[in-house]
């Protein structure tokens, strides 16, 4: 394929060219109005633009699929998806700087409306019990809210998704069973980014659930991009139902809040929650389930326990994809949504919001405990290393959503500090997890795509398909010597993962647990104590199971053939690892210095302890805060944590799939140690607890799938039938009944039946004739 | 005065021309037949399109001069008797003397988006259906169904009303029993006795009404009786609870009327013509009676039953609200048993209009315009996926969901449209149906609270039915050509141009109402609101105990 590698230098102009978009834009303002159109003004056409492009990708790659300059000079439509990649991250960076200078925050979000999106009138009943027309003119808008929270999304949606639309060029379009089918991938993907930013934008819940039913759809097309495989075009179905189940819980909770609200807008919502349109209090019970059925929602989209069934095999799309929608954007979208509820939860002066809310953070957290323990485990015994890193990204995702809960139930109990800290925490291991991983799922692809290419290699001339799995690690083993680039890459994105010390994910991570256990053994929140445990314990699994993948695939001696035909060097791929893992490496302690777990909680502007005293005086106190926290406690739960996720872990997994590279091969300069080091740990024999039930169990997903495709099988599916056999027998059946009867009598009439159309038709001309000369003679 | 109005233009117009127009082609030579046919099937295509530009400029005018906000209840636009109560009732507009019968047109909220609606709807099926056999007289029959259907929704006089119903029988009884499928003579009798037998319960419902309309007696009018809607309507609001000598009455014309239109829309369990028909119709015929002559049943439920009896809906609430229910969950559920393609469509059908009746029974403003809008948007959507089903019998020569396998393959485009029609009606959002069903669902939730999850659920089965037939379809396997067994060897095509062009303009419309649904959602919201609180309002109060 590698005459198709036309290398991306040739496109960097254009690519540049459009980032420039926002220039234009301005100009375009200037021309029309007279004064320069703003970053807000210009924010809607983020989402807007890749939904005009979505058909014209899809069309045009229809009509050009096969010809050469469709494939060479558009890479099949993939060309057009980065350029527009490229304008919607230049809007989403003109808009940063704007909100950043324009000093925007929780407190004053930056909004813009559009129009109306339906307008209609309300009837209820007065205290009298008497039918009224109530005097409001009700609607349902369509506009753009940004605050903090989104802000950070929509840079790491936009960001992400041009990024790997760039891994995609060299991804998708060398492999050629992909060949004049990538329009498709590109359309879709151009439609998801849309779905995504727009849902990050929205400014109702209404607009959030539109968008977030459209990236369902992008999910389920992609995840069956390779349609003719039954297995994915059975995935895609199973992601779209089992998502659909929670949208469904959203859809309703979304009823009840327009029932307690009286609208779903964020200006009345997330302002003053407490209170209804017509100024009166809001019913706590009430409002509680309204959220809980929107939390359902949440927990479908972002795949946890016990809707999570359907991540693993969403793994069956292009690896692009599965980092994009699977780990680093879409499955933040549940987060998001939880984040929204800070509001309604938030009792302290800073707030508006309705007391009595605890049972829900508290299951909140639950679901997020249980989610990461469970993932964590099952990732154990996985060896495809696309389904490590699934449930990696479920037990990620988990951390997350505990430490929502947490944040959410300190906002209830009025402890405002101890809640910024926990809902910044939560939201910055967001933003290092989607760094990571989505870069950790880039890796994996570029490994993919060079095995896949060694065993083409090998057995280049031979049709027959062997069962050779291009993504089983037990096929892989001592690749770090041949792919330099993305073993680093992915030793930085593991390290960020498991959260080692000044690398990206540590940062948050150490928040997330250290307010867990701060809530549950300071602050009397009894009950959190149960996933405080489980969290602490998950952070030595997560060490075990992204070393145990490191190691299976990178280090050791090669356990197949095609290894050592392993070469790196498909154009497009590097640059994005290349870009993200510095990011991962530094942009975590980068932020935490800027202080970005109290911007994203509450803070007015981001850097301001580096404003105040310097920069070295910020480090200093952001380290020490970190791993000398003065309370005892809080300093116990940050070394417990740090030594069992960063040593005991790791530890084990090297004892069990460690090994040193073959004689005479060194992997890359920066982590050229650690296959040597990993030798040292001896030999750990495991294959009878590789036979063991539990293990069965785990590969079987914990029976979670089964149980679930049993109750299908035994419920709807007969009643389908059944009611299918009633509807022609007994329903149908009491209509023929009539019909013979009177079927006799019509024998008669039915002799002026001749069957000739010509006929038919001219008994129907003189039909409608005389009616209309009925009608009309009488005028 | 009569003839200026561009309504009764859209509405005998057609069935001029189509009578015409088929009249040509009967009585042309064998010989030259199959070279007139052409310029007959392109000339037919122009008239229907120049009734589709004279029905959007009719739109684009109402949105510059004509304030649908403002028109009120009983008050209709490009209306030729304004002032019914005075004009009529002095003998204007009157088309058979001595009845009470006259020639009045007009549109409102409710009426306009179908009436566009159909005026769209007939040149694409045309053009999906484009190279029919017998093309002349296809299209033709089809033009004449034009005009009727228009007729059945501009009409004000329930007469004339009851004439245009019945008369959409005709051409489309031919359409099934000429161009049908293998078992058609059966499927387009059912269809022809069984809805007729319905309405004509709905003609006794509307003589019982027109017996109690008074108008003064005059010269020309010596049965001081009138068929006239706006006369009944006012009638029924001054009278009340007395309208028609009492509510005992009232109640039973409200039964008679659910019966006829409920057979019409159709609801279980009077729905059973309705899968038999689709399956043996022709695509063009199929698409005509999911997208328009359904609406017929909502619309005359909407106009008459819940218009002129009101208190009668508030008492007959709950049978309603199950009715509805009963069609939305069950139709749902026996979609996931069916095997054919066009009777699982057919099928969903009977379930999106449950939803209408749901709309209808909460009795709110949004409610009942979510319904409006689901008429709209399903007259939109369930022709695209008519469309999509004739498009696998024409070109695959078979429907049976378990004899195809990798179909996108083979065939893109098809495959595409499939998608984007499957997906448009489950619900997706930024799509026309999932405006309807929101507004639905919220007005719902005010009138019913927690039975919202009936209807909530059933949207996982539609989404099950619909994904589960995709997969069993045009997905899964077709890698080592294997082709479905009904083609014979055959090599597998994609669908013509004319489908494509047909299929895209539905797939357009779907989306641009979905992302800006207030294009026709203001004048159906203008509408409901007037409705609910000058109709409905009284009637809620009235039989308050």
């Amino acid at each position: 394929m590698s005459e198709n590698n036309t290398s991306e230098k040739r496109f960097l102009p254009i690519i540049g060219l459009f980032l420039l978009f926002p220039f234009l834009r301005m100009f375009g303002g200037d021309l029309a109005t007279g004064s320069p159109f703003t970053a807000l003004d210009s924010a809607f056409l983020i989402p807007l633009i890749p939904i005009v492009i979505f058909p014209v990708i899809a069309i045009l790659g229809q009509w050009y699929a096969g010809e050469d300059w469709w494939r060479d000079n558009f890479k099949e439509g993939g060309m057009i998806a980065l350029c527009t990649m490229a304008i919607s991250l230049s809007l989403t960076i003109w808009l940063a700087v704007e909100f950043f200078t324009g000093g925007a925050s929780f407190h004053h979000p930056m909004e813009w409306s559009l129009f109306n999106w339906i307008t209609f009138d309300t009837i209820g009943q007065d205290v009298n019990g008497d039918w009224v027309h109530l005097q409001v003119s009700d609607s349902l808008n369509v506009g753009l809210w940004i605050d903090n929270v989104s802000m950070m999304l929509l840079f790491v949606a936009s960001f992400l998704c041009f990024l790997i639309c760039w891994f995609s060029i060299g991804y998708m379009n060398t492999d050629p069973v992909n060949k004049d089918r990538n329009h498709r991938f590109y359309a879709e993907f151009v439609l998801f980014t849309a779905g995504m930013l727009g849902m990050v934008l929205a400014d109702s819940f209404l607009w959030l659930f539109i968008f977030w039913e459209i990236m369902g759809l992008c999910s389920y097309l992609l995840i069956g991009f390779y349609y003719e495989r039954p297995s994915a075009a059975y995935a895609a179905k199973k992601a779209f139902l089992t998502t659909r189940v929670g949208d469904v819980f959203l859809l309703i909770g979304l009823l009840m809040m327009y029932d307690i609200y009286g609208t779903l807008a964020f200006d009345k919502l997330l302002v003053d929650p407490s209170t209804d349109l017509l100024g009166n209090p809001v019913n706590a019970g009430t409002l509680k389930v309204a959220l809980g059925m929107l939390f359902v929602g949440a927990v479908g989209k972002s795949a946890q326990f016990p809707l999570h069934v359907w991540l693993p095999d969403a793994m069956e799309g292009p690896t692009p994809v599965s980092a994009l929608i699977h780990a680093a954007t879409m499955v933040n979208a549940g987060l998001y949504l939880v984040a929204r509820f800070v509001p309604f939860f938030d009792v302290t002066s800073h707030g508006h919001g309705v007391e009595g809310l605890e049972d829900l953070a508290i299951l909140i957290a639950w679901i997020g405990g249980i989610t990461a323990f469970m993932a964590a485990l099952i990732a154990f015994v996985q060896t495809d290393i696309k389904k490590v890193l699934a449930y990696s990204t479920m037990s990620q995702l988990a951390y997350i959503f505990t430490g929502l809960g947490v944040a959410l139930w300190f906002y209830n109990h009025g402890e405002h500090h101890a809640a910024v800290i926990a809902f910044g925490a939560s939201m910055f291991h967001l933003f290092n997890h989607a760094m990571a991983k989505g870069m950790l799922f880039m890796s994996s692809g570029s490994v993919i795509h060079e095995m896949h290419h060694a065993h083409h290699h090998v057995h280049h001339d031979e049709e027959g398909h062997d069962d050779f799995d291009p993504q089983d690690m037990r096929n892989m083993g001592g690749l770090a010597s041949k792919m330099p680039i993305t073993a680093t890459a992915m030793a930085i994105g593991s390290a960020s993962i498991i959260g080692l010390p000044l690398i990206g994910g540590f940062w948050s991570k150490e928040g997330i647990v250290a307010e867990t256990w701060n809530a549950a053994a300071l602050h009397g929140g009894t009950w959190l104590l149960f996933p405080a445990f489980l969290i602490l314990l998950t952070a030595g699994m997560t060490g075990f199971y992204m070393t145990r993948m490191w190691m299976m695939t990178f280090a050791g001696k090669p356990k197949s053939e095609y290894v050592g035909h392993v070469h790196e060097q498909t154009p497009w791929i590097p640059t994005p690892l290349v870009t993200l893992s510095v990011i991962s490496l530094l942009g975590g302690f980068v932020l935490a210095i800027l202080g970005a777990i109290n911007w994203l909680g509450d803070a007015e502007t981001l850097g301001t302890l580096v404003h105040e005293h310097g920069i070295v005086v910020a480090i200093l106190e952001t380290i020490s805060h970190a791993f000398l926290p003065t309370d005892f406690f809080l300093f116990l739960v940050t070394w417990v944590t740090i030594a069992i996720s960063l040593v005991v872990g790791p530890a084990m997994a090297m004892r069990i799939h460690g090994g040193d590279l073959k004689e005479g091969e060194r992997g890359p300069q920066l982590i050229s140690w650690i296959p040597p080091l990993s030798a040292k740990f001896g030999r750990a024999d495991v294959s009878d607890l590789a036979e063991s039930g539990l293990a069965d169990a785990l590969h079987r997903r914990l029976y979670f799938d089964e149980l679930y495709e049993w109750a299908i099988a035994k419920t709807i599916i007969p009643l389908s039938h059944a009611f299918a056999w009633f509807d022609r027998r007994v329903i149908d059946g009491a209509v023929k009944g009539i019909e013979w009867g009177s079927q006799k009598i019509s024998g008669d009439v039915r002799k002026i039946t001749t069957g000739r159309a010509s006929d038919y038709i001219l008994m129907a001309v003189i039909g409608t004739f005389s009616i209309l000369v009925l009608l009309w003679g009488v005028i | 005065m009569m003839f200026g109005n561009p309504l009764t233009l859209l509405t005998l117009g057609p069935i001029v021309a189509g009578f015409a127009f088929m009249l040509l082609a009967w009585a042309t030579p064998p010989s030259k037949r199959a070279e007139v046919s052409q310029y007959i099937r392109i000339l037919i295509f122009a008239f229907a399109l120049l009734l589709f530009a004279l029905s959007t400029l009719m739109f684009l005018e109402s949105y510059s001069g004509i304030s649908w906000t403002q028109i009120g209840l009983n008050n209709y636009v490009y209306d030729n008797c304004a002032n019914a109560d005075v004009a009529i009732e002095a003998g204007g507009c009157s088309l058979v003397n001595g009845f009470g019968v006259s020639w009045h047109v007009g549109v409102d909220g409710l009426s306009f988006p179908m009436v566009w609606l159909t005026t769209l709807l007939i040149p694409v099926s045309m053009l999906v259906e484009w190279d029919a056999k017998k093309g002349p007289q296809f299209h033709s029959l089809i033009l004449m169904m034009e005009g009727a259907l228009i007729g059945v929704f501009v009409s004000l006089d329930l007469f004339v009303f009851y004439t245009f119903w019945e008369l959409t029988l005709i051409p489309m009884f031919f359409l099934i029993l000429l161009w049908g499928g293998d078992d058609r003579k059966y499927a387009a009798q059912k269809f022809f006795i069984y809805t007729f037998t319905a309405s004509v319960l709905m003609l006794l419902g509307i003589l019982v009404m027109y017996y109690y309309t008074h108008v003064p007696v005059w010269e020309g009018n010596m049965t001081g009786r009138a068929f006239d809607v706006t006369l009944m309507a006012s009638s029924s609001s001054t009278l009340g609870t007395s309208f028609l000598g009492g509510f005992g009455m009232q109640k039973a014309v409200f039964l008679l009327l659910l019966v006829g239109f409920a057979a019409k829309m159709p609801s279980v369990p009077v729905h059973t013509w309705l899968p038999d028909a689709h399956v043996q119709a022709p695509t063009a015929g199929s698409m005509l009676l999911a997208g328009v002559m359904l609406k017929m049943g909502a619309y005359g439920f909407i106009r008459l039953a819940v218009g002129l009896l009101p208190a009668a809906l508030v008492h007959f609430q709950v049978l309603i609200v199950i009715l509805g229910m009963v069609s939305l969950v069950y139709g749902a559920i026996v979609c996931l048993g069916q095997t054919n393609l066009k009777r699982m469509v057919a099928y969903s059908s009977v379930s999106h209009m449950g939803l209408v009746f749901l709309g209808i029974a909460t009795m709110q403003p949004l409610g009942i315009a979510g319904a409006i809008f689901m008429m709209l948007a399903h007259g939109i959507i369930s022709p695209h996926l008519f469309a999509v089903c004739g498009a696998f019998k024409h070109h695959y020569h078979t429907l049976e969901i378990g004899s195809m396998r990798g179909i996108a393959k083979h065939s893109p485009w098809l495959s595409g449209h499939m998608m984007t029609a499957w997906m448009g009606s489950l619900g997706l959002p930024l799509m026309a149906g999932f405006v309807a069903e929101v507004a639905i669902m919220i007005a719902f939730w005010m009138a019913f609270g927690w039975w919202v999850i009936l209807p909530a659920l059933t949207l996982i089965i539609t989404a099950a039915y619909y994904l589960w037939s995709m997969q069993r379809t045009i997905f899964e396997g077709g890698e080592d050509g294997e082709l479905p067994e009904s083609l014979h060897g055959e090599d597998p095509v994609d669908i013509t141009w004319h489908e494509n062009a047909g299929m895209f303009v539905l797939a357009a419309l779907a989306v641009i109402l979905g992302i800006m649904p207030f294009i026709f959602f203001d004048m159906i919201s203008a509408f409901s609101g007037e409705f609910v609180t000058e109709v409905i309002l009284d009637a809620l109060n009235g039989v308050k105990p």
